[in-house]
């Protein structure tokens, strides 16, 4: 945005006549708009609109180069793959046991969805998840932040505060059973409003509206490069009324696949949704599936299935590309997304790490 | 659709003029190819179209968490809910029903569900200090005549039960001029309510809270069990345009639901379908206490009365002990 006047790729006559009129940076082009430009420097408004779309370009992508995003295809091998998979990290989830089926946690780059019956805790997993997002890193956390696109209207920021309360509470008895100075050091910024404050919520009340934001998403990501996850609370609810024409739903589901997909992995996000259930009506018997149909089961890398057995939460990872089909049992308790009973306490330092997937620390890393 | 207004390129602009395209929806709907089809643009203007279009639809529409833990604007603010005129009662919703959303009320009949609305109609019209929304109610009746005798008992009782008003506060409230009943038997009857009156008396702001008693009645008899898709259509386009209102004119939808008994277990009616639509079930039951001889001197002594929240993004599920006096719902402690 600071880009001097000079160095952008308009044509020299064009500089040249923006320089003489007294701008300097890319910034200061933006702020007048097409027609004040067209009147301080004496171009028609087509040839002013035309120059600020190239600045434009140019400082998003200036953003998107230093953020390390990608716009061209690039050649590696698997094996640089793998090893790039395997340092991606994990937002932990509060819950062990579905933190393992999971292999780690919720992926970065890959999209995972959370289908489940009224009730049974998906907004509370991805209001968990937009807190521990922002755990430091020095707890085993991936020190990100996070946007909330809400359909339903049922992010209750109050129900956030207890969340992040008790996250804030259990990084604080850590830091005081390790006694690290870089504990202490984080926790000074990882405070009950830090956390809210990084999270950036945006509230869509129909299909078009969640469409436009989904458009927008990639410049907002490039502009606050440190989200690390991007949750859509729920993609069903928007979809599955006012749409005479199916085949349309479809082909715009898809489309909004494809660019969370693109999304995931340029910003190395993890992209969350919540789907509803519905029944399906078989022969002698109805189940109940994951909406919006056979297609859009494609679009999610992982999927997770949340149900009760009687009175108890459980969650089975249905869909993985490396992990296998296994279900827990989870609780949801006034802190959060819980385990059923707590993972049995162990007094070593590898205990008391939130992240089972952290490396533990050598002796040349500690330098 | 005045074209002219967005941020585009005049050859855009034209373009859109030519293609016929009204509206900012019309665009996002059509694919990236048939825009460049249509339009006869390169792909690089239908991105830079997209992006404009999109940008004026969501125009300041971000907010921090922080900001919105932070309002306390009662006009906008999350932490502002709507009393149910028990502090009990309050206490176990966390202030009282949310101001966006559909909140059911399930449970048998004579548990409770009429009262608790019929309470919540009065509440709405107190000042925002007391709980209240400071304007009217729609109560939409589906089967049953509405109870005005038993309405006009608790207004008469109201400095009884919020004791907690100043008396010179209640006495100002014309509680009967602001509820408004609406009659809806059927389907189509019900749907024109929604769309036009419904629509017309919120936008003038002469109401803040819409009952609907019964959402269930309204598809027990029409529907055969092959018509399932239809009455989920109904369903899902009813729910829609529930939450569309609610969230326009910040106003609780509350809905009566009634429940059916499956073996030993009673749930609410009309299955996921409608309880993918609700931000909150509440539900209602009353149960007959051993031990009470039917000569009881108090009214409903031998009753137990629980109002249990099933499930809400906020609340725990947890319930609560209330009974029905003559001056209405409160909760027992």
């Amino acid at each position: 945005m600071q880009r001097e006047v000079g160095t952008l790729p308009l044509a020299p006559a064009l500089r040249a006549r923006l320089a003489a009129a007294g701008f300097q940076t890319a910034q200061e082009l933006l702020d007048t708009g097409p027609g004040g430009l067209s009147k301080e420097i004496g171009i028609s408004r087509e040839e002013a609109l035309e120059a600020l779309r190239v600045v434009r370009q140019e400082c998003h992508g200036d953003a998107a180069r230093t953020a390390g995003g990608s716009g061209t295809t690039r050649k590696c091998t698997a094996l640089e793959l793998l090893e790039e998979e395997q340092t991606q990290g994990f937002i932990i989830t509060f819950c062990s046991a579905l933190d393992s089926i999971l292999g780690g946690g919720v992926q970065l780059t890959k999209i995972t969805e959370i289908c489940g019956a009224p009730g049974v805790g998906k907004t509370q997993l991805c209001m968990q998840l937009a807190v521990d997002v922002q755990i430091p890193e020095c707890f085993g956390g991936v020190a990100g932040e996070a946007v909330f696109i809400d359909t339903e209207g049922s992010f209750m920021v109050d129900r956030v505060v207890d969340i992040a309360a008790a996250c804030v509470q259990h990084c604080h008895l850590i830091a005081e059973a390790q006694q690290e100075e870089e504990h202490r050091k984080a926790l000074e910024t990882f405070s009950l409003e830090n956390i809210l404050s990084h999270i950036y919520y945006f509230r869509c009340r129909d299909y078009t509206e969640l469409l436009a934001q989904v458009y927008l998403l990639p410049e907002f990501l490039s502009e606050h490069s440190k989200v690390r996850l991007v949750v859509i609370d729920g993609i069903a609810f928007p979809f599955r009324h006012d749409f005479e024409d199916l085949s349309l739903r479809t082909r715009l589901l898809n489309g909004l696949a494809q660019q969370l997909i693109i999304i995931a992995n340029d910003h190395k996000s993890a992209v969350v949704l919540t789907n509803q259930m519905t029944t399906r009506i078989g022969q002698s018997q109805s189940t109940l599936v994951p909406a919006l149909g056979e297609s859009w089961g494609h679009a999610a890398t992982v999927r997770l299935i949340f149900h009760w057995d009687n009175s108890q939460r459980l969650a089975t990872l249905y869909k993985s590309p490396s992990q296998k089909e296994s279900t827990i049992p989870y609780h949801i308790t006034c802190h959060g997304f819980r385990d059923v009973q707590p993972p049995a306490v162990s007094h070593s330092t590898a205990g008391t790490e939130l992240n089972p997937r952290k490396r533990p620390r050598t002796e040349e890393e500690k330098q | 659709m005045d074209w002219d207004q967005f941020d585009l390129n005049p050859k855009t602009i034209a373009a859109l003029k030519k293609a016929d395209i009204k509206s900012v929806k019309e665009i996002l709907n059509l694919s990236g190819a048939d825009l460049q089809r249509l339009m006869k643009l390169s792909s690089a203007d239908i991105q830079c179209l997209l992006k404009t279009v999109s940008r004026a639809l969501r125009r300041s529409s971000m907010l921090t968490a922080l900001q919105l833990y932070q309002d306390q604007d009662h006009l906008t603010s999350q932490h502002q809910k709507l009393s149910l005129g028990c502090s009990v009662l309050d206490n176990l919703l966390k202030g009282g029903i949310p101001l966006v959303g559909i909140t059911e009320l399930a449970g048998e009949s004579s548990a409770g569900k009429t009262q608790i609305s019929l309470q919540l109609c009065l509440c709405v019209q107190y000042p925002y200090k007391y709980g209240g929304l400071e304007s009217g109610a729609v109560y939409i009746c589906t089967e049953d005549v509405f109870p005005s005798k038993r309405l006009q008992q608790l207004i008469d009782q109201q400095h009884k039960l919020r004791a907690d008003v100043p008396a010179e506060v209640i006495q100002k409230i014309r509680f009967g001029n602001s509820i408004f009943v609406e009659r809806a038997a059927d389907l189509d009857t019900f749907q024109q309510c929604i769309t036009r009156r419904l629509s017309l008396l919120l936008a003038r702001g002469m109401v803040r809270l819409v009952v609907i008693d019964s959402i269930a009645a309204l598809f027990r008899c029409e529907f055969s069990p092959a018509e399932a898709a239809l009455k989920a259509r109904y369903l899902q386009t009813f729910g829609a345009q529930l939450h569309s209102l609610s969230t326009r004119f910040r106003t609780p939808i509350m809905c009566i639901n009634q429940v059916w008994v499956l073996g030993s277990r009673v749930t609410p009616a009309l299955g996921i379908t409608w309880a993918n639509q609700l931000l909150m079930r509440l539900m209602v039951s009353r149960v007959s206490l051993p031990g009470h001889s039917s000569g009881a001197a108090s009214h409903g002594a031998g009753t137990r009365r629980t109002l249990s929240v099933v499930f809400a993004p906020h609340l725990p599920p947890s319930f609560c002990y209330y009974t029905v006096q003559l001056e209405g719902v409160k909760g027992i402690k």
